[in-house]
This record gives structure tokens, sequence and C-alpha cells, in this order.
């Protein structure tokens, strides 16, 4: 049951409908033909039996009718005065007479011999008209029949000399006892309008058996044939057998009375049922032609019903491929018209959602990019607008303090020189600023990075200004190679050692140290310091943009720095934290994910 | 023949040019510098048209020395004229301007230009730029005569 239903759910809808319709139909008209057939066989069996028996009642009895008649022109002759004294006399007198007598039996060619013969068999008198001598012994005819006295029998049918022939005996008695007997010999031959006469009353293709009871021979009449391949043990039972032809055969037997005969007729079972094979075949095209009706229609419905899913399929397909103006053009007013209308509804209105959404993505996309060329712009003119008057200030005041630095008192000096340092840290501010807004529109150019080279480098070329051999710095030599933009990751990590540098700048001895960490998904970057530290409390401020812990006067800077390191992380999707203890030391962390 | 003019500064902000002028004199690289205050009047001088039609386009600076943003015409263009030209596309270019764009940076080394300068917001920075400039340009460099 399983598999069949595995069976079934590997089928499309359109081959599975024709499928259980054809096997429907073929079980419904398997079991009602079948179911007929037995039922109509069984009555035509038996129709056929009751004619079969009649038939051969009939033939046996037109046989009985014959040798009646035979029988009795044999008794009357062998009852006349003339034969009776014929045999008293010893054959001495009624010679002529009795001749007459033997003489009148014979009424066409068909009667051969007409003798009399005496108990023990010899032929004592033999009538002119016999033409042909039997060669058979009447003796032994006579004694195979064992008539009474006053009967007569239709004796067995003998072959000779190719053709067939047949006693009619007829006691010659005296006050019963048997004085001898009236032996008449007859061709057994048919003619032709006797044979259409049987053949009218059995019907064709039936087989028409005539044989003598101890069934030494058998013939259709004309010839000498071979016996129905049947034992003749119950007369009143039907008989099946197959003929030489193979064909099945019902027979039926009957003795036929005043003779030594027995008829045989066979029908062949087909010719019975013919009928029931009518309706069989009848029932069989039927079926055929419903079966072929059946699948073409349901083919055709379940196609009815495939074709709209296929049609709703595709249009699914092409939406979820894109193609957001795909509908179905179903017009039914069924379920499935009601599905496809449904259908068209959503894909419009997902149409309309799409679209709408394609326009607002636009908009946004156009309004980003307005702001994008605006800050561009900005950019532009910080840079460029506001560097040359602040180039101006720093230059002329440079150019005061060399021209007229004779004629300015200490006070006059110190205040020009804030004048020119406070411009010069303005121009590095708008320089960082511009770095970091740049940053934020960059797109990443993700390649490995030997993370130990490159600190080292960073190392080197901070260190490079400063007093070498102050600051200890510990790069771990196993430190993690890093999937990442390699100039941006280098300014992270050139703002982080720089920071390391500067705050503990003021320490005897400055120690710092790079370092990393491999987890699972991502590796953590250390970079950690014995300088100034901070105060944990305020760590939340430390990435802001200008965001400072110490004064321009303790540690120079512009306060972009760790923000533009938090920017690079971020666009790395990686994450940054620090950990301090105030007046002994920074960590700073930060994440790249691995590959 | 000896140049008459050696550089070209080509500025329209006039403390700029001052700067300029000043650091380059300091380093007594000023004798033969002409100072022009814009893009057109770069490109009169240098094609000997208008104002300087009596001079020879042949008689070419040493190095011109150009900022971008100016009015009229910019730097890029004056830039894109002069290297477009068969007689003075040999002259050395060198920009100095305030702009770190990529963009120009990225259009004037595809037009052609020899050196890019981002001028420092500080003197000391900018006048030391400008003094390396001219000692590049002027002696160490060897031009096309």
């Amino acid at each position: 049951m399983k598999r069949k239903s595995v069976f079934l759910n590997r089928l499309s809808i359109q081959q599975r409908l024709p499928l259980l319709i054809c096997t429907f139909l073929l079980l419904a008209i398997v079991l009602y033909g079948l179911a007929n057939y037995y039922s109509l066989k069984k009555a035509a069996l038996i129709i056929g039996k009751d004619r079969l028996t009649s038939v051969t009642g009939q033939v046996s009895s037109m046989f009985a009718q014959s040798a009646q008649f035979l029988l009795k022109a044999s008794h009357n002759a062998a009852a006349s005065k003339e034969v009776v004294q014929f045999f008293k006399t010893n054959g001495k007198q009624y010679r002529e007479e009795s001749l007459k007598q033997l003489d009148g039996l014979s009424r066409d060619t068909t009667w051969v011999s007409m003798e009399l013969i005496d108990p023990n068999g010899k032929t004592i008198l033999r009538s002119e008209k016999s033409k042909v001598k039997v060669a058979i012994d009447a003796s032994s005819v006579i004694a195979f029949n064992h008539l009474a006295p006053d009967s007569g029998t239709v004796g067995k049918i003998y072959v000779a000399r190719d053709s067939m022939y047949y006693p009619i005996i007829s006691t010659v008695n005296e006050s019963q006892r048997i004085l001898g007997y009236i032996i008449s010999w007859k061709l057994l031959k048919s003619t032709p309008k006797a044979l259409e006469q049987f053949s009218q009353l059995v019907g064709t293709g039936a087989g028409i058996y005539v044989g003598n009871t101890d069934e030494s021979l058998w013939t259709n009449t004309v010839k000498p044939i071979p016996g129905p391949p049947i034992k003749l043990n119950h007369f009143n039972d039907l008989i099946e057998y197959k003929d030489a032809d193979g064909r099945s055969m019902l027979a039926k037997s009957d003795p036929v009375p005043y003779t030594n005969w027995i008829v045989v007729i066979g029908f062949p079972e087909k010719l019975l049922l013919s009928s029931v094979n009518d309706f069989m075949s009848l029932i069989v095209i039927g079926g055929v032609v419903l079966i072929i009706i059946g699948v073409i229609a349901a083919w055709i419905m379940s196609r009815n019903i495939s074709r709209p899913l296929t049609k709703l399929t595709n249009a699914a397909t092409a939406i979820s491929q894109g193609d957001y103006s795909a509908t179905v053009d179903i017009y039914r007013k069924d379920e499935l018209g009601e599905l496809a209308n449904s259908f068209n509804i959503m894909a419009i209105r997902i149409y309309k959602m799409h679209r709408e959404l394609e326009r607002k993505v636009n908009e946004r996309t156009l309004q980003l990019e307005n702001v994008n060329k605006e800050l561009e712009a900005f950019s532009y003119s910080v840079s460029h607008d506001l560097r040359t008057p602040l180039r101006a200030i720093n230059g002329y005041s440079v150019m005061l303090k060399e021209d007229y630095e004779d004629k300015l008192d200490a006070e006059g000096i110190r205040i020009l020189n804030n004048v020119i340092g406070n411009a010069k840290i303005m121009g590095q501010l708008i320089d960082e600023l511009l770095a970091f807004a740049k940053l934020g529109k960059k797109e990443l150019t993700l390649l490995k990075v030997d993370m130990k080279q490159l600190a080292e480098t960073v190392a080197a070329e901070l260190v490079h200004n400063e007093e070498f051999g102050k600051y200890k710095i510990n790069i771990d030599p196993s430190l993690p190679p890093a999937e990442g933009d390699g100039p941006m990751i280098k300014q992270a990590m050139m703002n982080l050692v720089g920071n390391a540098i500067k705050y503990s700048s003021k320490k005897q001895e400055p120690e710092i140290r790079i370092g990393a960490k491999v987890e699972p998904d991502r590796t953590v970057y250390y970079i950690q310091d014995n300088g100034v530290g901070f105060d944990m409390a305020y760590a939340g401020k430390l990435l802001g943009v200008f965001q400072r812990l110490h004064s321009i006067e303790e540690f120079p800077g512009t306060g972009v720095g760790l923000a533009l390191v938090k920017r690079i992380i971020d666009k790395h999707k990686g994450q940054i934290w620090a950990d301090a203890v105030k007046g002994e030391g920074a960590t700073f962390y930060f994440t790249l994910p691995n590959n | 023949m000896p140049n008459t003019v050696e550089i070209l500064l080509v500025e329209d902000n006039p403390h700029d040019a001052e700067m300029t002028v000043r650091a380059l004199k300091k380093a007594n690289l000023a004798n033969k510098l002409i100072h022009v205050k814009d893009g057109a009047e770069a490109l009169d001088f240098i094609f000997s048209r208008g104002d300087f039609s009596d001079r020879q386009i042949e008689d070419k600076p040493k190095v011109i020395l150009l900022d971008i943003k100016m009015p009229k015409v910019d730097g890029i263009e004056v830039l894109r004229q002069i290297k477009a030209n068969e007689i003075t596309k040999t002259i050395p270019v060198v920009i100095m301007t305030s702009s770190k764009e990529e963009q120009d940076i990225i259009i004037s080394y595809d037009l052609g230009v020899n050196s890019y300068v981002v001028k420092p917001v500080d003197f000391e920075g900018f006048a030391k730029a400008v003094s390396q400039l001219g000692f590049y340009w002027l002696i160490t460099n060897q031009g096309v005569m």
C-alpha cells in the first residue's frame, strides 16, 4: 500500500487520473464480464444439454422407426405359412413360395442378400435377388444376438469389401419353438438427402456417430470412422471430450431400440456457447471502447486541471525569478479559476509593491547620491577653501614673526606663537576630519594582511621620530594574518600604536605589547601599553569623534584617531573595545572575522 | 636660448602667491619669476597671445607652478592645453593646490602633470615644499631646451 502510494506520488496529476480511471473501469468491466460469463455459460450449457438430449433422442428414434419398419417386413415374411412349412418339411415343400417371400423383402438395391437359415446357422435357401454373398458367417451373427422365439433384431454393422452391411434377423417359429431364421443383409449407405436432414436436425459442426453397442465399429452412416474418444458407460450422462481437431465437444449417447446400435451426437462446446462468446466479445469491445473513452475523458479532465496548474507554476516561477509582471490567463468559474484570480490579484499586488519599493529605493538612492555629492562638494570646499585662509593666517603670522620679531616684546611673540600653533592644529583637524569622512564612502579591498610584518612596519615608522631605545615594543612573533583592506588596517594600527606610544611617553620604561588570540570565528588583536591609562567610567566616550580624555597640554591630539579606528574596524565587521586602569596602562582590542 | 622666464606662477590667491614668492626669494630662486592671476592669463603667456603676443612661444619657462581652483579657466584646463601642444608639452608643470581630491590627482596625472603637491597649511612646511620644488626643477632637473 505504501509502495503504491509512493508510485502514485511520483506520477503527475495529469497521469494519475487517467490511470486510476483506467484501472477502475478495467476492474468493473472484468468483474461484470466474468460474473455474466459464468451465469450465461451455465444457462447456455443447460440449454445445450437439453437440446443435445432431445436431438440424440430424435435421431435414435428415427433409427428405431426404420428398424421397426424393416423388422416388421422381415417378421411378416418369417411368420408366413409358406416359410414355416418350408422349415417344417425340411425344405421339401414350399420352396418356390418361400423364395417369393424372400424376394419380396427386397425393396431396392440396398438389399444385398436374403436368406433362410437353420438353427445351426446354415443357409438353406437364398433369394435369387441376392446380388452379393456377404462374406460373414451367418451362424456367428445369430449366435451373437441370442434371439428369443418370435423375435427379431437389427444386428451389428459389419464391413465387407469396403461396404458396410447390417443384418435384419427374425425368428421363424412354431409354438414358441425356433425353426430357423430369416436374415436379410442391407447395405448401410445414407443418401445425400438423408444426410442433409441429419445435419439440419443436429446443426452444423455437430458430430454424428452410429456404432455397434460393443463399439466394434463406428460410422457416420457413409463410411466407417474412428469412434468418439469416450467411454460409453453411462448412457444418460453427458460426456465431454476433445475431437481430432482439438475442439471441446459435448456428447450424448443413446442406444437405438430394436437394434444393436448406439447413436452418439457431439456438439462443439463453442457452438453451444456461441451466444456467450458473442456476449463476451461484446463486453471486451465495449470495455475497450469504454476504457479508451474514459482515459481520454480523464486525460482531458486532468489536463484541464494540470494546465492551469502549470500556468500558475510558470507564473509563480517567473515572479520568483524577478519577473513581477507575470500573471495567468485562466478564465474559469471553478476553484481553479478562483485560484488563478487570487493568484493574479496577489501577483498584481506584488508587482505594485515591487514597483513602489523600486521607486522608493531609486528615490532614496537619488537622495543618497545627492547627499553624497553635497558631502563631496563640502569636503572639497573644506579641504580647499578652509585651508587657504588658514594657510594665510599661519603664513602671515610666521612672516610677522620673521620680519618684526625685534619690534615685539615677549608677550607679543607668545601670542603670535599661539596663533601660529592653533592655525597648525586646525589644519591637522581639517585633514583628519576629511580622512574620517572619506573613509565612510571608501570601498574595502579585502586581501590577506601579514599582521606581524604590518605591526613591525608601523612600530618602526612611529618610533623613528621618537627617542630610540626608550620604547620597548613587543610584537608576538606568531601574530596571525588577517583578511582586510591593507592600507586601512595599517591606518588603524598606526593610530592605536601611536596612541600607545603617546600615552606611555611619560613612563620611565614605556612598554608596548602587540598580540592576538584566535577564536573560532574571529581573531582578537590587542595593543597594550603601560601608560597613563584612563578612567573606565569614560570608556564610552573613547571612540567618538573629537572626544578626548586628556587635556591637549598633557597629550596633544585632535580626538579623531580612535574614531577613525572604530570606523575602519566597523567596516571590516569587527568589534573594538578598550580596557584600562588609570595610571597603569590601557589595552585596546579589535577583532577581524576569520574567512 | 636663455630662458627669459624660469618660473611661471599661476595663482589667483594673492596671499598664497606672496608666500610662494617669499619662499622662492629666500632660496634665491625668484629672479626670473612671473606671476599670472588666472588660467586665461596663463594661457596667453604660454601661447604668446593677448598681452603677451610679443613673446616667443619657444621661450619656455623652466617650470610652471599651477593652482587648480581659479576663476575663468581652471588649472586642469591650462594643464590640458599645455600638454596638448607639441611645443609646450615638454614644459614641466607642477600642480600646487589645497585640494586633496583624488579626482583632481587622477585627472592631472592623466593629462601628464610632472608633479602634484598639496600645499601644507603651516607656513614652515609650505615654504620648505616650495623651495625644494624650486631647487629641483630649476637646478637639479635637466629639462628640454
